[in-house]
């Protein structure tokens, strides 16, 4: 399962994600980015609650980093020790703005 | 030069025929035979051939011609040339054909096992015998060496007689066991090697559960059991009876191998290998089948009387308990109490069924000594059948269709096995990962029609403890460690999206391998608990 709770302040929008990101739950992540995407320039994704997140779901970050590299800048806040593990193993530590 | 004698015994005509048998004296051999068969009209007949040196062709038509008018014909005392010419004209499985048979006696012999179709014995330092208790032993003699054969194809260590014999009024097959020594006289000497007995005894057992048996070779255990509960619709307040019975038809047909008389008696260590021996309750079904029978033999047997057990096995209750209770563990792969005891319930309710059944079927209702332990086991399994609601359980393994929609399966059932085992929440989140990997691998790429399955195997090793997570599918070769490795320090803009996952995984355990066997992908990562 994953909450995707959405908040928007004037061209930034939050995203704070809870539960898994994995193969069942990312197209859902994918397609809500999709169309909330336009005119924000800057997006940051709470990773506060997440527990979980596979390769799928690194795809999809990929994805949206690529997208707003373009058209402003991304950042991956409160991440935990597990996530963060991941994203150090896979080398998008060195990618993704995380704080 | 040849004769033809008869004689009318047990409402049988038996004919002795003598010397050889060809195309010189053929007919006159046909001709005494039908005069004594118009003699002794309308009797089954058996042909004694302990004198008959051989026969040819013109010999065998002979016997066809009876077999025509006496479909019953039997051929007994066959010698080793005389046999050889029927099997090898077919004549063996037309109609019944028996050896002379060496006869022995067992007289003195250690007695080293004792099931419930036979008795086995030591008769020397070389061989044992297994004697059956029914006269008409052929039948279940031949019935077990061609089990015995097909689970020894399979990859199950075992014996295969090699020689039919006559002991007393009966029969015996005769196996070879080099200085053998059984499980159960290991526990009764050496109590310090009981965990190694375990060790070896669940090893074991979980390779022959593991194995496939091919359709129509072993009988069903499912539908034993579905017999059992039907008997005891009589016996048991008709809300338990009827709930037993759906219990036991709702068990899925399995068609893997179980051993059926799985006892340590039957563990027998030669050298440095276990050889499983008595093969004659040979069936497949769900492992719950066998379970129920190994309770039976550790507990259920001498729950009442605890000297039932020190004096079949030679160990005492208490050893025997203990031992049951430890192999559980080990089968399951866990510490975990509650989950031990929910399988032994499920267990018990296959033996409880089992155990007043045979006492009833042997012994009535009238013996006060028997109808005591039959009101026990009664009133347990009334109170077990109550509160359960299913006799499966979940094993050490799941097989299920590989579609990504079983994901949340999968990863739930990889979870609760490595909780159980104590692993942490962040190296189980670990595990999952990497497993989530290789399923959807597995659930995208492995069948080309779309629908298969896959196997998830988890095992605990070692001390302390490493868990094994096998993968199995039986989809086309694919080696995922075969692909390269994705450069990690490319810019974003330049990474592909794919081939991340297997690089990852391969980094999140321990060690990982693959290998392409008998038509199985198998792939296996290993995560320590440190």
């Amino acid at each position: 399962m994953l909450n995707i709770n959405k908040s928007t302040d004037g061209s930034k929008l939050t995203v704070a994600l809870e539960g898994r990101l994995d193969t069942n739950t990312s197209p859902d992540l994918e397609a809500s980015l999709q169309e909330s995407l336009d005119g924000v320039t800057e997006l940051v994704l709470d990773l506060e609650k997440l527990d979980y997140i596979s390769s799928a779901g690194l795809r999809v970050l990929l994805a949206a980093h690529k997208m707003m590299s373009k058209q402003g800048s991304m950042k991956v806040v409160h991440v935990n020790t597990t996530v963060m593990e991941i994203f150090e193993i896979t080398g998008f530590l060195d990618i993704l703005t995380v704080e | 030069m040849q004769e033809v004698n008869g004689r009318f015994e047990d409402n049988k005509l038996l004919i002795n025929l003598s010397g050889r048998i060809d195309s010189n004296n053929s007919h006159q051999a046909e001709d005494a035979i039908r005069q004594l068969i118009q003699e002794k009209t309308a009797v089954p007949i058996v042909i004694d051939a302990e004198n008959l040196e051989y026969i040819s062709s013109a010999g065998l038509r002979i016997l066809l011609h009876l077999k025509k008018t006496n479909p019953d014909l039997m051929i007994i005392n066959v010698k080793t040339d005389v046999y050889d010419i029927l099997e090898m004209t077919g004549f063996t499985e037309m109609m019944t054909v028996e050896k002379a048979y060496r006869v022995i006696s067992v007289e003195g012999c250690e007695e080293i096992g004792r099931g419930a179709n036979g008795t086995i014995y030591r008769i020397d330092d070389d061989n044992i015998v297994k004697t059956f208790h029914d006269a008409n032993a052929l039948e279940e003699i031949r019935h077990e060496r061609e089990v015995a054969r097909t689970a020894l194809v399979l990859g199950v260590p075992t014996a295969i007689s090699y020689d039919v014999v006559r002991v007393g009024d009966s029969y015996g097959s005769v196996f070879e066991l080099l200085n053998a020594r059984s499980f159960s006289k290991i526990l009764s000497d050496e109590p310090d090697k009981l965990d190694w007995c375990v060790h070896e005894y669940v090893e074991l057992l979980k390779k022959i559960h593991g194995i496939v048996v091919p359709e129509g070779q072993f009988p069903d255990q499912r539908e034993t059991a579905v017999k059992w509960a039907q008997f005891m619709q009589d016996y048991l307040p008709e809300e338990t009876g009827k709930k037993l019975l759906k219990l036991v038809e709702d068990v899925p047909q399995d068609n893997h191998m179980i051993h059926g008389d799985y006892h340590t008696k039957n563990l027998q260590l030669q050298g440095d290998e276990v050889l499983l021996i008595d093969m004659d309750t040979l069936a497949v079904g769900h492992p719950i089948f066998e379970l129920g029978s190994m309770f039976n033999a550790f507990v259920g047997f001498s729950e009442l009387d605890h000297s039932v057990v020190k004096e079949f096995q030679g160990f005492d209750y208490e050893t025997s308990t203990k031992f049951w209770h430890k192999v559980l563990a080990a089968y399951l792969g866990t510490k975990n109490e509650d989950r031990i005891r929910e399988v032994e319930d499920k267990a018990r309710i296959i033996g409880y069924t089992r155990l007043i059944r045979r006492s009833i079927r042997r012994n009535g209702l009238n013996d006060p000594e028997r109808k005591k332990e039959i009101d026990h086991w009664t009133e347990e399994l009334i109170d077990l059948v109550g509160k359960t609601d299913t006799l499966l359980f979940a094993g050490n393994e799941l097989e299920i269709d590989a579609k990504s929609e079983n994901l949340p399966k999968v990863i739930s059932f990889i979870e609760e096995r490595m909780d159980e085992a104590g692993f942490s929440p962040k190296a189980i989140t670990v595990v999952t990962l990497a497993a989530e990997e290789i399923f959807v691998n597995i659930a995208s790429y492995a069948y080309e029609k779309g629908n298969g399955k896959a196997k998830i195997r988890v095992e605990m090793e070692g001390d302390p403890v490493t868990a094994v997570i096998t993968f199995i599918d039986q989809g086309i070769p694919f080696d995922p460690m075969a692909k390269e490795d994705p450069d990690v320090s490319l810019p974003a803009e330049e990474r592909t999206v794919g081939g991340l996952g297997i690089f990852m995984t391969k980094k999140l355990v321990d060690d990982m391998s693959y290998e392409y066997k008998d038509g199985e992908n198998i792939l296996k990562l290993v995560k320590k608990l440190s």
